[in-house]
């Protein structure tokens, strides 16, 4: 009679055989996290730039020349001088040519000699509302700089100073780096393992393995180990590219960083089993692996927008995203220098997510197959 | 005719027979649109905000409290020492610190300007930037109301008496600027492509991966009949699809639509074609259904990207500019925002529209070569 850890061990040298065994999914496996690392290193960028800015100027005083030279010192807008009448502003926006137009009226510098208040008009696309409200800003900015600079400054009663932490020059690539670690390995792990065992049941050797001696436990860990060891060796390729490419440094401790992302990569494996053991085909298993992670980790994980501004019911639903707890880990040790101690509670958390889930997978599967 | 039909039936029959592949293929996309339509907000709320006050005055109270009345901020309480700011920012507890220093008030009145210290924790550049705005914004209020009271400012105001330029700005086609507007057309895109895409992409691989494709090429059904079958469940799927979420997009989160349906469909329908030839061309370079769901999910990752789904295409380097060209999502991505928000016609999309019709043939057509191929 063989022992468990044999049993175990026979189930897993079979997965990692079928792994090896085709090729092109191992390589998809590691080329995958790769080249999207690298291009979304390189894209995701919140930093407008380039907003184009259509400027209809009536007035031909030096005042007017003066307030748009306030706009062409930025790279955030660059500057057009379309020659269309007011009834044809709308068509800018519609052929995509503008996304704000600034009108500036004929007696704009009269106004100003005689020392009256003017104003400046500025139509803007707000169909991305994100973007028309930081074109809105920045105008706004402008012009108060251009009413500074008329009138000489003014004493202010005090001064502020901003001292950024962690990143000072704000570098996307900081906060997204990590990001994109916790999100190619939920997809990995979640994805590898979710049709792992439902391809048993599509093939009907499930039955199979189910009459041998191997116990069911035995079959889900045996089935878990290669992908485990799989999405680690993913974690260390995109730690390595992050830093040696990206520049993103790595003030604290690897070993913590490393025993939490194996944490983590079990939390994300038991989601995947616990689909698995619910999907009869790979198609649905494919399919709920590929919602419960993808959207899921990139909107309600704080991986791009902050938790704290979603609203309530959302932020009760990212407990269950195991990403959640992930990110503060992964930035926290990277960019902040954060030990075991500071990390404890989003540890927890990842523990109790991965049992929970595994208590429901082992659970699902006995009931389906009894 | 006959032979597509019952193919079609087939293929219909084992979408239904599988409860959850239909319950999956209809609902999920929706709750996804339901969740991220709430989720998906640019706007940051709720920055959690300390306050070092080592000057404890009215005047530094007055500071503060001007950071409590906003919903942009959270203020979590006033800290005892330095050492108490940075374990905040370092453990996640705080983004934004002020720092006000002794003998603020004091220093204030004698005209010695004091500084203020804003300190913010950089690791999301993004929310960072936003949130240093927000602060310079309620101090610059805070400083205005300081200085009322003070006589040495109130002298220099009556010297400068300049015209000063007012900004009127006004909002074309998103007037609340509600974000839902701009983010649910552009998940319907998302929706239209994952759905087709890796659908067909993974019911042909099976057909392979369980060995029944040679039972269906020995059956007097053509290779176009037998494409035929395969696709247009998923055709008429989508359609279903996109009925849905449309509906939902109205209902709960009162998506105007400024343009025409019809040129919707239109779009929708040229689309299609470039989904479903990828997905069939992706059945053709994979053999397991493991495989051509990885490469599904890439092809989709870097549509979505390079897309300007949520990343807008201006902000990206260049290089990468270029590269969006030849993303067809990127069309239909503009296509779709624009009939919805701005009641484009098909004047000012005709750009877009051959563009899709261009990648649409190429890929449907490579699609089709490739799977005959793999047939012979």
């Amino acid at each position: 009679m063989l022992s468990p850890f044999n049993r175990t061990w026979a189930i897993t040298r079979k997965e990692f055989w079928h792994i090896l065994h085709d090729p092109r999914s191992l390589m998809i496996v590691f080329m995958l996290p790769v080249i999207q690392l690298i291009m979304f290193g390189y894209a995701l960028n919140f930093e407008i730039q380039n907003v184009a800015l259509a400027v209809i100027n009536y007035d031909h005083s030096h005042y007017s020349t003066e307030l748009i030279d306030h706009f062409r010192g930025s790279r955030f807008f660059s500057l057009f001088f379309p020659d269309v009448l007011p009834s044809q502003i709308n068509q800018l926006f519609l052929e995509r040519k503008a996304r704000a137009v600034l009108i500036v009226p004929d007696d704009f510098g009269e106004n100003l000699r005689q020392g009256r208040s003017v104003a400046v008009q500025l139509l803007i696309d707000s169909a991305d509302p994100n973007a028309a409200q930081h074109i809105r800003n920045y105008v706004a900015t402008t012009v108060q700089l251009f009413n500074l600079n008329q009138k000489g400054a003014v004493q202010l009663p005090f001064d502020v100073r901003t001292t950024i932490w962690f990143n000072p020059e704000l570098k996307s690539a900081y906060f997204f780096v990590p990001g994109l670690l916790a999100l190619i390995l939920v997809m990995i792990s979640a994805l590898l393992t979710s049709v792992a065992i439902a391809r048993e049941k599509e093939s009907g050797t499930l039955e199979q393995l189910l009459v041998s001696p191997v116990r069911r436990y035995e079959i889900i860990l045996g089935k878990v180990i290669p992908y485990i060891a799989l999405a680690f060796l993913d974690a260390l390729l995109i730690l390595f590219i992050g830093v040696v490419l990206f520049h993103v440094p790595f003030r604290g401790d690897l070993l913590v960083l490393l025993f939490l992302t194996l944490l983590y990569i079990l939390a994300a494996l038991s989601l995947g089993i616990m689909i698995s053991t619910i999907a009869p085909t790979q198609q649905v298993a494919m399919m709920m692996a590929q919602s419960s992670t993808l959207l899921p980790t990139l909107f309600l994980s704080g991986f791009i927008f902050p938790l704290e501004s979603l609203p309530r019911i959302l932020q009760y639903i990212s407990y269950v995203v195991p990403a959640r707890y992930y990110l503060p880990v992964v930035r926290g040790v990277m960019l902040k220098g954060n030990t075991l101690g500071d990390l404890i509670i989003p540890a927890a958390f990842l523990f109790t997510l991965t049992l929970l889930l595994l208590i429901i997978a082992f659970r699902r599967f006995k009931m389906g197959l009894g | 005719m006959q032979a597509i039909l019952a193919l079609m039936r087939k293929e219909f029959l084992h979408v239904a027979r599988t409860r959850e592949m239909l319950m999956l293929l209809l609902a999920l996309p929706l709750i996804q649109l339901i969740v991220l339509g709430y989720a998906i907000t640019t706007e940051v709320k709720h920055l959690k905000l300390v306050v070092l006050d080592l000057d404890n005055s009215s005047m530094s109270r007055q500071l503060v409290q001007a950071f409590q009345h906003t919903d942009r901020f959270d203020f979590k309480g006033y800290l005892s020492d330095e050492a108490a700011v940075g374990n905040y920012l370092r453990q996640w507890k705080a983004q934004v610190a002020i720092v006000i220093p002794p003998q603020f008030h004091q220093d204030v009145r004698r005209g010695k300007m004091p500084a203020i210290q804003l300190i913010v924790d950089g690791v999301d550049g993004n929310a960072a930037g936003i949130a240093q705005g927000y602060a310079a914004g309620i101090i610059q209020k805070v400083m205005g109301d300081v200085a009322l009271d003070l006589p040495w400012v109130l002298k220099q105001k009556r010297v400068s008496q300049t015209g000063q330029v007012v900004l009127l700005d006004r909002m074309w086609y998103n007037l609340n600027l509600d974000n839902a507007f701009f983010m649910i057309p552009g998940l319907v895109v998302v929706l239209l492509t994952i759905v087709p895409m890796m659908l067909t992409a993974m019911s042909l691989v099976r057909e392979k991966e369980l060995g029944t494709l040679e039972q269906l090429m020995v059956t007097p059904l053509g290779k176009h009949e037998l494409l035929l079958g395969k696709i247009l469940p998923f055709l008429l799927l989508t359609f279903l699809e996109m009925g849905g979420i449309l509906a939902i997009g109205q209902w709960i989160f009162h998506v105007p639509m400024h343009g025409s349906y019809t040129l919707l469909a239109l779009f929708t329908f040229i689309y299609l074609f470039t989904t479903l030839g990828l997905g069939m061309f992706i059945s053709t370079i994979t053999t397991t259904q493991q495989q051509a769901m990885f490469a599904s999910w890439f092809v989709m990752v870097f549509a979505i990207l390079m897309s300007g789904f949520f990343i807008p295409i201006e902000n990206m380097p260049p290089v990468l500019q270029q590269l969006t060209y030849l993303n067809p999502m990127r069309y239909i991505m503009s296509a779709t925002r624009d009939i919805f928000q701005k009641g484009s016609s098909l004047v000012y999309l005709s750009g877009d529209f051959l563009r899709l019709l261009i990648f649409g043939v190429i890929i449907f057509t490579a699609g089709i070569v490739k799977f005959h191929k793999r047939l012979d």
